[in-house]
């Protein structure tokens, strides 16, 4: 690491890079204006008075962050007033016990950024213009463009404040990088860069546009580095360089005090995957990339491997072997197999746009230059809880496996039916508000004159995550199993020790618990129904769509919050031995040692779930493994060939947590002595003992594969 | 129709040869090694293990079991109540079929890796009608095999299963012959003489040691063992396993008093692999 970016990376980690906003004071007389002409007029007086982060080591500049007074970006809402009383009314509060609001992640495209700069996209609106009368959306164009404009100006101020800063620092090195960033910023964003450094330059300035994901970043910056490499004019080192300060400006965006700057969640992008010509899209940039950021002591961003049956095992390796040398935990692993099949197949996306998904966030999917359509909870095992405990009447005479499912699945149906109507509900609140900086950046808001969360985007897939998923599935197992199977207990026998609670029925419980064919263990009664399961949500789903036609998937991953908690305290007792209050799993996978057949077993249990694909939402698979597998070279190999198997097998994602559960029970009452414990969490990596308690216990709670 | 007690089958196993593997333990072994880590494997019938210090005397066992824990028929009926897992039985039979399909569901993962089943014990070339039956019939599935063995079985037992066996993993324990019989309870002329045949056959072996403090850790003992390797035809691998003393719980569960040896030292380890 170069002593520029060691100095970068101070000052970053102390908090000192942070863009602070400057605030600004508007003419009241604005609030006579039309509404979007006063809102844009606002964000460009914003704009405008905010100061560049500008150091004597910088090389990039130009990120700022809004503070709430005007209509800010559309990952962090300042300033949407709509969003902020659906926010205040359902974000965090459960509603029916089956719904909450949840927050968006989405990636800008950078890729039309680099290729047509702010000119080509103010070029675009002017087409727009064409094709649209509707005042409204005329008054839309007209605000997006006086932004553009502010972008541009916002960037040439930027040169001035480099420029003059350059004037006084003495190191000539320090010196001929600020005039060097001064002269680059007259030239872009507003015009298409020229060379690599400038294409990083655009891209440090526009994440202002929606700070949340750099999405496929190795993709839309290749052609620039091969260039630049072929002509002779970029180094390795350079181009390291860049991208580290890039890096570390992502880490910055979020400020030191605040609990989301060690989470890797908050700046989460991809490398490889397959391109639109059907080839593994893994460059040297790609790795490039892996090892500049993994250099870093930093918690942001994180990076997402997507592997396709193209990626050589040599590819899959690295990604593994910096995966299990990093104390951040940043590296996590998606199978593009099996969601590009999901995107052209469900949701029927041509494969050339198919290809252009990105993860953000813990790991919902996103096109690059689209938002995750839907992203609220669902309480999956609600419908458990209303099957047993309010209509046990319909079940307690069901004669067979499938009588019992079929009453089962109308109250699944139904509950999710009602959740998706919530979540157009959100969607419809969020809308109110009008995202002009974001819309900019955003694929088809500008071609449709519709903001971003008005449906203007287009490439978009709605997933909203169910949690308890696992549990639902040892539900329906025990139900088979014990009931219609072996006979062991009753329909009746069973929906009394619900009711009770288990009180008085504890043999039962222990039995259960013991001999339950749970999900994770391969055999052939947890396979069949958790295959059936999906299967049947396949069929049901596959056709259905929200409010702006984006096509319904199934996530199933938390997130930072503890809805599994909340959810969980108000279910009643549930026929996997779960009892009334205990909090729902997440994620798919098992926990508390029920998978008892070993870690291939649990992979092979979940890689066969979903041949369709509908459970290629917001999903996550978190696997905590002794290090012994991973630390020892002859297993490590093992190991590989172990996840590789898992993806071509079908598996569609997977990130690793290395610690034993002492540790982790450690942790948990002495705090102090861990405190630089990392795990994965849901799909972001944070401090363990900085977890609150449920989440923490999650934790714990998982198996430890050996 | 054949059937093998086995007493565990153990996926995604690192430990028993090349790639990722499933390991199946028949049960009954031959031998009685002072060190053994699986005392549970000697006896070839099912039997009852008690964990005692799993147990907190809730009775739920002695309630459940028909002769009130009495007498024991295996039934089992104790295992399934006890909420603390304090009981267990150990072996179950397996047809040749019930087995091939346990072994298939890693199938993916041998083919990714350059793995495959690993047979093991207990001794299993105990039960060779069926090993024979069930290597066969991995072998006609495209599965890699080895046989994990302490080599103290006619020769004509290894002819049966040569055609099907890719891997022998053989264990050698010491090379003194009344130590030899001291510690394993039997003499081991016979397992260096299954050895040699087995090296001269020209099939993949390898050797594995385990360094049992007091017993074979000495540079001479490996030493000799390493010359005699030499004479017969060099093994594709000669591994030493350090002694553990894991299996000290399951000789409580069993009724039985373990004989406890020290955990040879990484030095020790280190200046033993040195001589091969």
């Amino acid at each position: 690491m170069t002593e520029r970016i060691k100095k970068l990376t101070e000052l970053t980690l102390s908090g000192q890079m942070y863009a602070e906003p400057t605030q600004t004071v508007f003419d009241q007389a604005d609030l006579l204006l039309p509404k979007q002409q006063m809102e844009s007029k606002r964000i460009c007086e914003y704009i405008l008075n905010q100061e560049p982060k500008l150091t004597e080591y910088s090389c990039l500049t130009g990120f700022f962050n809004f503070d709430g007074s005007v209509v800010g970006d559309a990952f962090r809402r300042g300033g949407h007033k709509a969003t902020q009383e659906a926010i205040n009314r359902f974000y965090l509060k459960p509603v029916d016990n089956l719904s909450t609001m949840e927050w968006q992640h989405a990636t800008a495209d950078y890729a039309k950024i680099l290729n047509k700069g702010i000119s080509g996209i103010i070029g675009d609106i002017d087409e727009s213009f064409k094709i649209h009368d509707d005042a409204e959306q005329v008054e839309f164009l007209l605000a997006l463009k006086r932004v553009a404009n502010a972008l541009i100006a916002w960037a040439h101020k930027c040169s001035e404040r480099a420029l003059k800063l350059s004037s006084t620092v003495e190191n000539a090195e320090h010196k001929s990088n600020l005039k060097k960033l001064s002269e680059a910023l007259l030239r872009v964003p507003e015009n298409a860069p020229g060379n690599f450094y400038e294409a990083v330059l655009c891209i440090y300035l526009c994440f202002s546009a929606d700070p949340d994901s750099v999405g496929t970043l190795d993709r839309y910056l290749y052609p620039f580095y091969k260039k630049d490499m072929e002509k002779g004019t970029l180094t390795k080192n350079q181009a390291a360089e860049y991208l580290q300060e890039l890096f570390l400006m992502l880490q910055a965006a979020t400020k030191v005090t605040s609990a989301y700057f060690t989470r890797g969640g908050e700046s989460h992008f991809c490398i490889g995957g397959y391109l639109p010509n059907g080839e593994d899209g893994f460059t040297e940039l790609s790795r490039l990339i892996v090892e500049s950021m993994l250099e870093l002591p930093t918690y942001i961003p994180q990076v997402t491997l997507r592997w396709t049956k193209k990626t050589p095992r040599e590819v899959f390796r690295f990604m593994l072997d910096r995966e299990r040398k990093d104390p951040h935990k940043r590296i996590a692993f998606q199978n593009d197999e099996k969601r590009i099949k999901c995107y052209t197949e469900i949701c029927h996306i041509p494969f050339e746009k198919a290809v252009g998904y990105t993860t953000v966030g813990c790991n919902e999917p996103a096109f690059l230059g689209a938002i995750i359509g839907s992203n609220s909870k669902i309480n999956f095992l609600r419908s458990i809880e209303t099957v047993f405990h309010k209509k046990a009447g319909l079940i307690e005479n069901a004669q067979t496996y499938d009588a019992f499912f079929d009453v089962f699945k109308k109250e699944l149906f139904d509950d999710l039916m009602l959740a998706y109507q919530y979540d157009d509900f959100y969607n419809k609140q969020r809308a109110q508000d009008v995202n002009y900086i974001s819309s900019l950046v955003f694929n088809d808001c500008i071609e449709n004159a519709k903001s971003l969360t008005q449906g203007g985007g287009n490439t978009v897939v709605a997933s909203p995550m169910c949690l308890g998923i696992t549990n639902v599935i040892d539900s329906l197992c025990v139900v088979k199993q014990f009931v219609f199977d072996e006979g062991l207990f009753t329909m009746k026998e069973l929906i009394s020790a619900l009711h009770a609670n288990w009180h008085g029925y504890e043999d039962m419980r222990t039995l259960i618990l013991k001999k339950g064919k749970f999900f994770g263990n391969d055999d052939d009664t947890s396979n069949y129904v958790a295959q059936r399961l999906y299967a049947e949500m396949y069929d049901f789903l596959k056709d259905k769509t929200n409010l702006y036609g984006y096509h319904w998937l199934i996530g199933d991953l938390l997130g930072y919050n503890v809805h599994h908690k909340w959810f969980g305290e108000h279910t009643k007792a549930t026929p996997d031995g779960r009892y009334s209050g205990n909090m729902l799993k997440f994620g798919l996978g098992q926990s508390e040692g029920r998978d008892r057949e070993g870690l291939s077993a649990l992979l092979n249990s979940i890689a066969k779930v979903d041949p369709n694909g509908i459970g290629c939402g917001s999903t996550v698979t978190n696997i905590t493994l002794d290090e012994q597998l991973v630390k020892n070279d002859d297993n490590f190999e093992k190991t590989v060939d172990l996840f590789l198997t898992y993806f071509q097998n079908g598996g569609v994602h997977f990130q690793l947590t290395y610690v034993s559960k002492d540790d982790l029970v450690a942790a948990k009452c002495t705090p102090d002595e861990y405190k630089h414990l990392r795990v994965r969490v849901t799909g972001f990596s944070d401090y363990f003992v900085k977890l609150n308690q449920a989440i923490q216990d999650d934790i714990i709670a998982r198996t430890e594969q050996t | 129709m054949f059937t093998a007690a086995i007493f565990d089958i153990q996926r995604n196993s690192y430990a028993d040869g090349p790639g990722i593997r499933t390991t199946v333990f028949f049960k009954g072994c031959n031998l009685r090694c002072a060190w053994c880590h699986n005392p549970e494997s000697q006896s070839p019938e099912p039997q009852l293990m008690f964990y005692k210090n799993k147990c907190t005397g809730c009775g739920k066992c002695k309630e459940k079991c028909p002769y009130a824990l009495e007498s024991c028929t295996l039934c089992g009926k104790c295992t399934l109540y006890c909420p603390h897992d304090a009981r267990e039985i150990c072996g179950k039979e397996y047809t040749v079929d019930q087995l091939l399909r346990e072994v298939l569901k890693d199938k993916t993962f041998y083919e990714t890796s350059g793995g495959g089943v690993t047979f093991s014990g207990g001794e299993c070339m105990l039960q060779i009608d069926f090993l024979e039956e069930i290597l066969k019939v991995c072998k006609e599935n495209g599965i890699h095999t080895a046989v994990d063995t302490a080599g103290h079985v006619p020769y004509e037992y290894f002819e049966r299963i040569l055609p099907y066996t890719d891997l022998f993993l053989y264990d050698v324990k010491c090379y003194d012959r009344d130590k030899h019989r001291q510690y394993t309870g039997v003499g081991n002329q016979l397992i260096f003489e299954n050895l040699k045949r087995l090296l001269a056959a020209g099939k993949s072996v390898w050797v594995r040691i385990p360094i049992i403090p007091t017993v074979n850790d000495t540079a001479e003992e490996i030493q000799k063992i390493k010359e005699l390797l030499d004479l017969y035809g060099t093994p594709e691998k000669i591994e030493l396993l350090p002694y553990h003393a894991m299996g000290e719980d399951k000789y409580m569960a069993i009724n039985r008093e373990a004989c406890i040896f020290s955990v040879p030292s990484a030095q020790t380890m280190e200046n033993l692999n040195q001589i091969l």
